[in-house]
């Protein structure tokens, strides 16, 4: 077991994990939040994504070890039912969830982008939320709601 | 008509549940005590089982059980027919489930289920739908069907000699469409448990949960009131999940083990325990007037529907009902087939047989209209159905035909050559 100091959604944490423990599996299993989502375990569909030390991650393709000193977001740290975060709202809003299994990954992308840049362009979102699959929506309500957002934190 | 909800926004009810990530998809409940179960699948795409040996998986710390077709009384489900094991003893394609392992963490179980020897007698093998239609070729479920070819509907309509006889171009063509995976972003997770009355507790994400209840029952012997089937968040489905995948072995693990099971699918391991989009070869003779009128359609379709029925018969009558398209022809004669091969098999995906003949009937419009010297789009005005057309099953259209306004809307688009404005 190796041992790890992390800071997830504010709170710190000493975890023992395995060497060959995945970060996602640490997450869901050994502090239960299950809001990251794992789709595909290679790092193709972005639904187990998080913000690590404020870069996005596909957290099935980081090992816990890895994470040793890193501050993470999961989707249990942004938002909430009386102060949702404005891209949640729009997702809510627009129309942008389905099926809701791709939603905290594109949740978290969309937030990491406009906490960097606050004025993204059309191409700026589509290469943000580039690493995450939908199979229900097409994309189009999922981009406009992050413009939405984008607009909405500009007033 | 007036109502509250048509015309205008609503919000779902599920958005913010799933947008904080509080939505519960069944690999994200547990039980305390719960077992772990992975399954053995064939590599193989026709075999008979001859021996499963399991005494390395049992020897491992934590192994619990490793069941097999002896184990399930009634081994067998699927939607119209019950023609797929719930462990096979006889293998029709590859990832037909032979065993399952349960143990005490998931890394032992998966760990486990690679110690499980299976010896398999290969069987001679079957891909080509055309080929596994011909008489002689063994049939892969001779106690549903003496030959391969599960289904058949034909459609006549009109005579096809004067609709020939009246034909200035006739444009001939195969087209061919492939298997396609749903991909639905959540992999199937099943959480199986028996409660506190003794009744088994299956919780899984479904398109069909009182299905899955009778199959589950069935196969494990019980009455439908033994049996509570809870539907969780679906991760998507799109037809993918209207067969069973791990329910009833799930349920069958707790049943034996009295634990609760959990078992969830890679992604791999996903692709090999679902249905698929039927490909389908579709060879299509169409013949119109020199000014553009469809006078006569004579298609071939022949769906594979793998390895197992599942949806294959509505599938095939769906994609023979649209075979002509959303256009009027007096002369049609179409054969729609479903055959078994040794391929996956095939069921429900968005269309369900209707999207694969797009591909052959609108191709044929495009080639009549250049062949003839008009427009794509005049082909289709002068031959689109009408509120009062007849479709080639006969059906007479009475309302609700907006085709018509459908291509006015697109007609600038079409007239710019496709580019948007």
């Amino acid at each position: 077991m190796i041992e790890i100091k992390l800071v997830v959604n504010e709170k710190p944490y000493n975890l023992n994990v395995e060497p060959s423990e995945r970060l996602i599996d640490a997450l869901r299993n050994r502090l239960g939040l299950l809001g990251t989502k794992e789709g595909c375990g290679e790092g193709e569909c972005g639904a187990c994504t998080i913000i690590m030390d404020g870069k996005t991650v596909n957290s099935c393709l980081v090992l816990a070890a890895q994470a040793n000193g890193s501050v993470l977001t999961t989707i249990e740290g942004v938002g909430n039912r009386r102060s949702p975060h404005p891209v949640q709202k729009a997702f809510v809003e627009v129309g942008a969830v389905q099926c809701g299994f791709c939603t905290p990954g594109m949740v978290l992308s969309a937030k990491n982008l406009l906490d960097k840049n606050s004025h993204p362009s059309e191409s700026e979102i589509g290469v943000a939320m580039s690493g995450n699959l939908c199979r229900c929506t097409g994309y189009d309500k999922i981009l406009r709601a992050v413009k939405i957002a984008a607009e909405e934190g500009k007033q | 008509m007036k109502t509250s909800v048509v015309g205008s926004r609503v919000t779902r009810e599920d958005a913010w549940g799933k947008v904080f990530g509080q939505t519960k998809f069944p690999a994200d409940v547990n039980l305390p005590g719960q077992l772990y179960a992975v399954v053995i699948r064939s590599p193989h795409p026709h075999a008979k089982v001859l021996s499963i040996n399991c005494d390395y998986a049992l020897e491992m710390a934590g192994v619990v059980a490793v069941l097999s077709a002896k184990d399930v009384p009634h081994n067998a489900h699927g939607v119209l027919f019950r023609d797929q094991p719930v462990l096979a003893e006889y293998v029709r394609m590859v990832g037909d489930p032979v065993a399952v392992v349960g143990a005490e963490t998931e890394e032992i179980a998966r760990e486990a289920a690679k110690r499980v020897q299976v010896e398999y007698q290969v069987l001679p093998t079957v891909f080509d739908p055309e080929e596994a239609m011909k008489p002689d070729v063994l049939p892969l479920h001779p106690s549903l069907r003496p030959t391969n070819v599960l289904y058949h509907m034909p459609i006549r309509r009109g005579s096809m000699e004067e609709g020939w006889a009246k034909a200035d171009v006739v444009i001939e063509k195969e087209y061919n469409t492939q298997h396609v995976d749903h991909a639905f972003l959540q992999p199937e997770a099943v959480l199986a448990h028996l409660d506190e009355r003794g009744h088994l507790v299956v919780q899984t994400a479904t398109q069909y949960a009182h299905y899955d209840r009778g199959e589950i029952a069935h196969a494990l012997g019980l009455r439908f009131s033994q049996v509570q089937v809870k539907t969780l968040a679906v991760g998507g489905a799109f037809g993918g999940r209207e067969d069973i995948s791990l329910q009833v072995i799930a349920a069958l693990m707790a049943w034996k083990t009295l634990r609760p099971v959990k078992m969830e699918n890679t992604r791999e391991e996903s692709f090999y325990s679902h249905s698929k989009r039927h490909p389908m070869r579709m060879q299509y003779k169409t013949g119109a007037t020199k000014d553009g009128k469809l006078v006569a359609m004579e298609a071939k379709i022949v769906g594979d529907s793998g390895a197992y029925a599942s949806w294959s018969i509505n599938v095939l009558r769906k994609a023979a009902v649209h075979a002509t398209g959303p256009y009027v022809i007096p002369n049609v004669s179409i054969d729609s087939y479903a055959v078994f091969t040794n391929n996956p098999f095939t069921g429900a995906m968005r269309g369900f047989g209707a999207a694969q003949t797009v591909l052959a009937y609108e191709s044929q419009m495009d080639l009549l209209a250049k062949e003839i010297g008009i427009s794509p789009l005049e082909i289709r005005l002068r031959n689109i159905f009408k509120v009062g057309s007849t479709t080639a099953t006969g059906q007479v259209l009475t309302s609700s035909v907006p085709l018509d306004q459908c291509l006015a809307k697109i007609t600038p688009y079409l007239q710019r050559g496709g580019e948007s404005e």
